[in-house]
């Protein structure tokens, strides 16, 4: 095999992994050389089967798979605009004499001839799966009531009722026996098992999932809210937090900030449906087809924060709520409006919900928040 | 980097090394085993083996998962180690534990021998007291590397989880009482995994990565015909199309190819030769696995999906 051509081969597998990890695709060094190991050791010949190496070692999960294969496409676009040799030999080897090549053409196999190199590389259109369909500007947000709610946080946390896990520790109460404490035990009474050692329960931890209403309605409260939410993640991990009002995102990770303001100026990046109109029947259904994963049997708080105010079909809130509560251990609708003193929860939204909600609580300033204590 | 000498199999001292051809001989050989496999996962396979690195597989129930581990295994004619995790699975059941009642009952009968204590101890955590479990074994095995099988990976819960990332980095068990086993043949690791939840990015860091999605209608057409040869194309063709029509809706839990060949069985046994209305409704069972998605299905039209709307 002709030194050359693995060379190229190695030029264009990671020119094509920066392009990825630029579009998205999460990796760092250890992917790229997973992802020329593999395609060295599935030979280079067949651009098909090139691609589901790199797809092997590069992806790691549904998401990125599907992202994946846009990509692998996209790079292979322009490529085969700037690629300029000619095209008749190039099936079982696709090494061309001559000019230096561009380095995606190995991965794609074939050579199409017209167009010019200028071209080349970075103007992907299209490439990103997630549209920005607005911004918000965080900057102007007062932060003197953040050390309060991170107080309150962990307080909350820490109360967050305990489940007892099917893993079993080395314990004192009477329980399964853990024999091999018990043998070491027993040495000390000359090889009679007169202290037993036992095995309890170990208790784990409930994970909670935040489920927040950005749209218009609640922009009195969004800002405090995400501060509250903020709070939350930054000191557990096992916190999930999504943003809803026409579609869902998750923020968990833009909240996961060192600071207040670089966890908004994150957000503020994402496009959330900032002060859209309000589908949380929609949303919840997608909460429930995409993430089902983070709602967790047994050991899941659902937390939604939530006006109330829906747009979409009131059977459909019940249903998803319906669901989501199948999956759940506990379902809290915290609602600011419920801090009002004349405010009867008589919306369609939320009469058709109000069934499958386990605590119905206010949520429009510190004291309420305070008040959840009692309900985690 | 010479290509050539890594992916010759014929050059001599490789021949043991290089289990499988190319991706297409892979692809031949899981087709020779009734698994009908697309070069994706042959390909995703095929570096698994030839890299030694750990594969994960992620789909819905029913897609056949599992089932590639049980084919490679027979395929590289080599024994299969399976781990089905569950939550709650600890080192005791996934990797070895002694068998202290055994122990306690020689302790018991060398009390009066006249051996010394530093003997009687060797001897009671000697391996006839071990209890290999499936991660051990693996580990153990002494003529070929086997296939292991760790099923279902996202049942267990995260902790252990960082315990399999060190096995899967060394290949090396330590036993307190015996020392470190370190492998003489590195096993070929299938990880499954059904998504319930996310797996750390640690250990997908470190597997090689495959999502089975539903087959396509002619990759189903072939299942079926390999696994139900004695079926009529016609009915073949119906149950099918049925299925993927059925896998359109928005159902909580879509039909995998299982539940395909289950509902073409059962078509079989019924004596049926096409596939209509009436006998759809006394097989839904074999797809609707829960009443709201049975009702789903009705509601849909069951004429409608079997693709005669009159």
């Amino acid at each position: 095999m002709d030194p050359s051509r693995a060379v190229d081969l190695t030029e264009s597998v990671v020119a094509f992994c920066r392009f990825a990890r630029a579009k998205g695709l999460p990796g760092g060094l250890h992917r790229s050389l997973a992802a020329l190991r593999a395609v060295k050791a599935v030979g280079s010949n067949d651009r098909e089967c090139l691609k589901f190496a790199l797809r092997a070692a590069l992806c790691s999960s549904k998401a990125e798979w599907d992202l994946f294969d846009e990509l692998f496409q996209t790079f292979e676009e322009p490529s085969r605009r700037t690629s300029k040799s000619g095209s008749g030999k190039q099936n079982k080897t696709i090494k061309v004499s001559g000019q230096r090549d561009t380095p995606s053409q190995y991965l794609i196999g074939h050579h199409a001839s017209e167009t010019k190199p200028e071209t080349e590389g970075k103007t992907v259109a299209g490439a990103s799966a997630r549209e920005r369909l607005a911004t918000v500007d965080f900057s102007q947000v007062p932060q003197n009531d953040l050390v309060r709610l991170e107080e309150l946080s962990l307080r909350l946390l820490r109360q967050m009722s305990l489940r007892l896990s099917r893993r079993l520790k080395p314990g004192y109460r009477p329980g399964p026996t853990d024999l091999r404490r018990t043998i070491r035990k027993l040495l000390a009474h000359g090889g009679e098992p007169i202290v037993l050692a036992f095995r309890n329960k170990k208790p784990q931890k409930n994970r909670l999932l935040i489920f927040l209403d950005v749209s218009g309605s609640m922009n009195a409260y969004t800002i405090f809210l995400l501060k509250f939410a903020y709070a939350l993640e930054k000191h557990f991990r096992q916190v999930h937090t999504f943003l809803f009002s026409t579609t869902v995102v998750e923020v968990s990770d833009a909240l996961r900030a060192r600071r207040l303001s670089g966890a908004l100026e994150k957000l503020s990046q994402l496009a959330a449906g900032w002060s859209a109109g309000t589908k949380i029947g929609a949303s919840l259904h997608e909460l429930n087809r995409l993430h089902s994963r983070k709602l967790q049997a047994g050991n899941t708080i659902f937390m939604i924060l939530s006006d109330g105010w829906d747009t979409g079909a009131p059977e459909m809130l019940a249903r998803e709520l319906k669901t989501i509560r199948h999956r759940v251990r506990k379902v809290i609708w915290l609602n600011p409006l419920l801090g009002l003193a004349a405010y009867e929860p008589v919306t369609r939204g939320m009469t058709a919900a109000l069934p499958h909600i386990d605590v119905f609580a206010p949520a429009h300033n510190l004291e309420s928040l305070l008040a959840l204590e009692r309900y985690l | 980097m010479d290509l050539k000498r890594d992916r010759d199999a014929t050059s001599p001292g490789s021949a043991g090394r290089q289990p499988f051809q190319d991706v297409d001989a892979l692809v031949q050989g899981f087709g020779r085993l009734n698994y009908v496999a697309d070069r994706a996962l042959a390909t995703a396979v095929f570096l698994a083996v030839e890299l030694r690195k750990p594969l994960l597989i992620e789909g819905h129930a029913g897609l056949g998962k599992t089932e590639v581990a049980k084919v490679l295994a027979s395929l590289l004619e080599t024994a299969l180690l399976r781990l089905q995790c569950y939550e709650g699975l600890d080192v005791n059941s996934a990797v070895y534990e002694w068998n202290y009642q055994k122990q306690l009952l020689a302790i018991k009968i060398e009390e009066k021998s006249d051996l010394s204590v530093e003997e009687k101890e060797r001897h009671i955590f000697s391996k006839e007291f071990l209890l290999e479990r499936p991660l051990l074994q693996s580990i153990l095995a002494e003529t070929a590397s086997p296939v292991l099988l760790i099923d279902e990976i996202d049942r267990a819960d995260e902790a252990f989880e960082a315990f399999l990332l060190e096995l899967l980095s060394d290949f090396q068990i330590t036993i307190p009482e015996m020392g470190t086993i370190k492998a003489s043949h590195i096993p070929y690791v299938i990880l499954t995994s059904n998504g319930t939840r996310e797996l750390s990015d640690a250990l997908k860091r470190r597997c090689f990565y495959h999502w089975i999605d539903y087959p396509s209608l002619e990759k189903e057409t072939k299942i079926v015909s390999t696994h139900l040869p004695s079926m009529e194309a016609d009915l073949r063709s119906d149950v099918v199309r049925f299925v993927q029509a059925v896998r359109q809706l928005d159902l909580a839990k879509p039909p995998g190819v299982a539940e395909t060949l289950d509902c073409g069985q059962a078509v079989m046994s019924l004596g049926k030769h096409r596939l209509d209305e009436e006998v759809v409704e006394v097989t839904l069972g074999c797809l609707a696995k829960s009443m709201e998605d049975g009702r789903k299905i009705k509601d849909a039209g069951i004429r409608a999906l079997l693709g005669n709307p009159e």
